[in-house]
């Protein structure tokens, strides 16, 4: 179990690093769907990672490009439901 | 005004136009635009391309995002007698400089981030969206926004419907991606035969969720055009983007590949919630859907009168076939993937080797006859003449003078005449809906300079079409983290969906008789594990 306070973005940028990148490390700012690091499908599949990791559930409106933009929005998303 | 006849784009554009110029033609994000707005500013873009030097039959790229310009960008072009190329914006600069080069574009439309990222020259004249591009990708640059406010075009060119409308580039088996060359008249008869199955109306709201470079997509953009409907664009493919479009446009009808459904079946819950009841139908291309998914969608859908049609079409003839919504449960396990009967003013043989009609339960290779056969493929003589044929039932009075399209897709009809897919011989990849040969895949590796042999395939994955993997050798030896950086160069300039999910490392790649890479055999050994 990952506690979420602060490790949500270290979690994401692991979990893309080696299931997106090939190892590289991603910035907390950089837009991950705009130019293309992420692939929806690969979207899918962090989605099913956090509700796992975090114990959270994402709501179908709440999985969108505003909330999924970038690893600090990703984070800011996990964060305010394991409060 | 009294209608034109159709035989060009900006023939129904005229047409849409002349019946109702306040009607909402395009919605990008909080903007809209109106028919009328589309007839002034594509005249003023076209006046401006004219300027740049372009003219009847030259290539004009558009490498934006999905938006309101890109929309424009086809139309202007295509009323001063140019082609447009629409550019998956997914590209990065290697597949863009191919494709610039390969068909000769002469302006490219693009957005100033993209331009900056290309070789000096790529193109004479870049129209930029957005700040002035630094670098020199273009040898000279206008202002898009600049050029869509200037003076339209003082008359019209005079454009037939037999000049070449657009390039669709698209992937075959072998090879780099070839430029399916299509005219005016393939461009508005798909137009026609489109909207006439799906029976689109001005009332319609269309959902663009596919890319414009993509035939279906692009033909959202036609059908539109034609019947004087409003597209709604949407750059966005996750779940919660689609659903909330879905809803607050009030959308009527969505056209998309597998991958877009299994997004739309994780908002399962939302759905049952508050049904789409606006959604008149969803239309599937690019692939078959899973049937666990179709069952889900349809049980989603169904009750709250979606229809659902599946189609079938390849670039190379636009569309080809379509399976009506009261027929769906024809496509099941147990009868197989059925792709329906012929779009209307469409014949599909089915056509064996020995080059006869194949009886009813017999396979054979689909064949296309119709006015949407394109015209070949863009400076490739050798392709054009494998896939575009004579008409091999044609009567011997008439032989030859008629050009029919071999699909590759190996069919099969039964007694009423409904098609069902087979499969296909060939190594051509579809992954999300994008069809791959395996050389592309395998240059975007080689490209990193520390490949030194390698061999790319698809296995299949209901989820996605097929998997990319590959296997590589390296040039040094087998080095620490090589793959891991391999893998990173395939990212930073290659699609996603050319990026392999599995990238496997070999001291050397196992060769054919005839000393060539062994595909078949190192894609069967991957898959026996």
């Amino acid at each position: 179990m990952v506690s979420s306070n602060g490790d949500a973005k270290a979690a994401i940028r692991g979990w893309l690093q080696e299931n997106v990148t090939g190892g590289r490390d991603v910035a907390n700012d950089e837009p991950l769907i705009d130019n293309g690091v992420m692939t929806s499908l690969q979207t899918v599949e962090l989605v099913v990672f956090l509700e796992d990791t975090f114990e959270i559930v994402v709501e179908d409106e709440e999985f969108d490009e505003e909330n999924f933009g970038s690893v600090e929005a990703i984070a800011r998303l996990v964060e305010s439901k394991a409060t | 005004m009294r209608p034109r006849p159709e035989f060009t784009l900006h023939d129904l554009l005229y047409n849409t136009v002349a019946r109702d110029p306040h009607h909402t033609a395009v919605v990008d994000g909080d903007a809209k635009y109106t028919y009328e707005d589309l007839e002034r500013q594509s005249a003023s873009l076209g006046a401006a391309l004219a300027e740049a030097g372009v003219g009847r039959g030259d290539r004009v790229g558009v490498y934006l995002e999905k938006s309101w310009e890109a929309i424009v960008a086809m139309l202007a072009a295509s009323r001063i007698g140019a082609a447009y190329v629409n550019v998956n914006p997914l590209f990065k600069a290697p597949q863009v400089e191919y494709l610039a080069g390969d068909c000769d574009i002469k302006v490219m439309i693009g957005d100033t981030q993209k331009l900056e990222e290309l070789q000096p020259k790529t193109v004479q004249t870049a129209f930029y969206k957005g700040a002035k591009p630094e670098g020199p990708a273009a040898g000279s640059y206008v202002d898009v926004a600049e050029a869509l406010a200037g003076e339209g075009l003082k008359e019209d060119t005079n454009v037939s419907e037999s000049d070449l409308g657009t390039i669709l580039y698209t992937s075959g088996s072998t090879g780099m991606p070839k430029g399916v060359s299509t005219s005016q008249r393939n461009v508005v008869a798909g137009a026609q035969i489109v909207s006439t199955y799906l029976e689109n109306t001005p009332e319609d709201r269309i959902l663009s969720a596919l890319p414009l470079n993509f035939d279906a997509g692009m033909s959202q953009f036609t059908t539109s055009l034609r019947v004087g409907a409003t597209l709604y664009l949407l750059r966005s493919r996750l779940p919660g983007d689609l659903l909330k479009a879905l809803r607050r446009h009030e959308i009527t009808s969505v056209t998309g590949v597998p991958p877009l459904w299994a997004l739309l079946i994780r908002g399962a819950r939302s759905i049952r919630e508050n049904p789409l009841t606006h959604l008149r139908y969803l239309a599937n291309t690019g692939g078959r859907i899973p049937q666990a998914n179709l069952d889900e969608l349809r049980d989603l859908l169904e009750p709250a009168g979606t229809r659902i049609f599946l189609m079938y079409g390849l670039t190379e003839a636009f569309r080809s076939t379509y399976l009506a919504p009261e027929e769906i449960h024809r496509s099941s396990p147990e009868q197989g993937n059925c792709i329906g009967k012929a779009i209307p003013n469409t014949e599909i043989m089915v056509i064996t080797k020995e080059g006869k009609e194949a009886a009813p339960g017999e396979p054979g290779e689909l064949v296309h006859r119709g006015p949407t056969v394109a015209m070949g493929y863009w400076g490739n003589e050798e392709a054009t003449r494998k896939a575009y044929r004579p008409n091999p039932l044609a009567p011997p009075e008439l032989l030859d003078v008629e050009r029919v399209v071999y699909s590759g897709d190996t069919v099969e009809r039964d007694a009423e005449g409904y098609l069902y897919f087979l499969g296909r011989e060939d190594a051509m990849i579809k992954n999300q809906g994008y069809r791959l040969s395996p050389e592309e895949v395998e240059n975007l590796l080689l490209g990193s300079g520390l490949v030194h042999e390698a061999c790319a395939f698809g296995v299949e994955n209901p989820a996605v079409g097929q998997d990319v993997i590959a296997v590589i050798s390296l040039r040094n030896g087998s080095e620490e983290g090589a793959v891991d950086r391999v893998r990173e160069y395939a990212i930073n300039n290659g699609p996603p969906y050319m990026i392999p999910k599995e990238i496997v490392l070999r001291d050397v790649l196992p060769k054919t008789g005839s000393g060539k890479i062994d595909r078949k055999g190192i894609s069967s050994a991957y898959s026996n594990g």
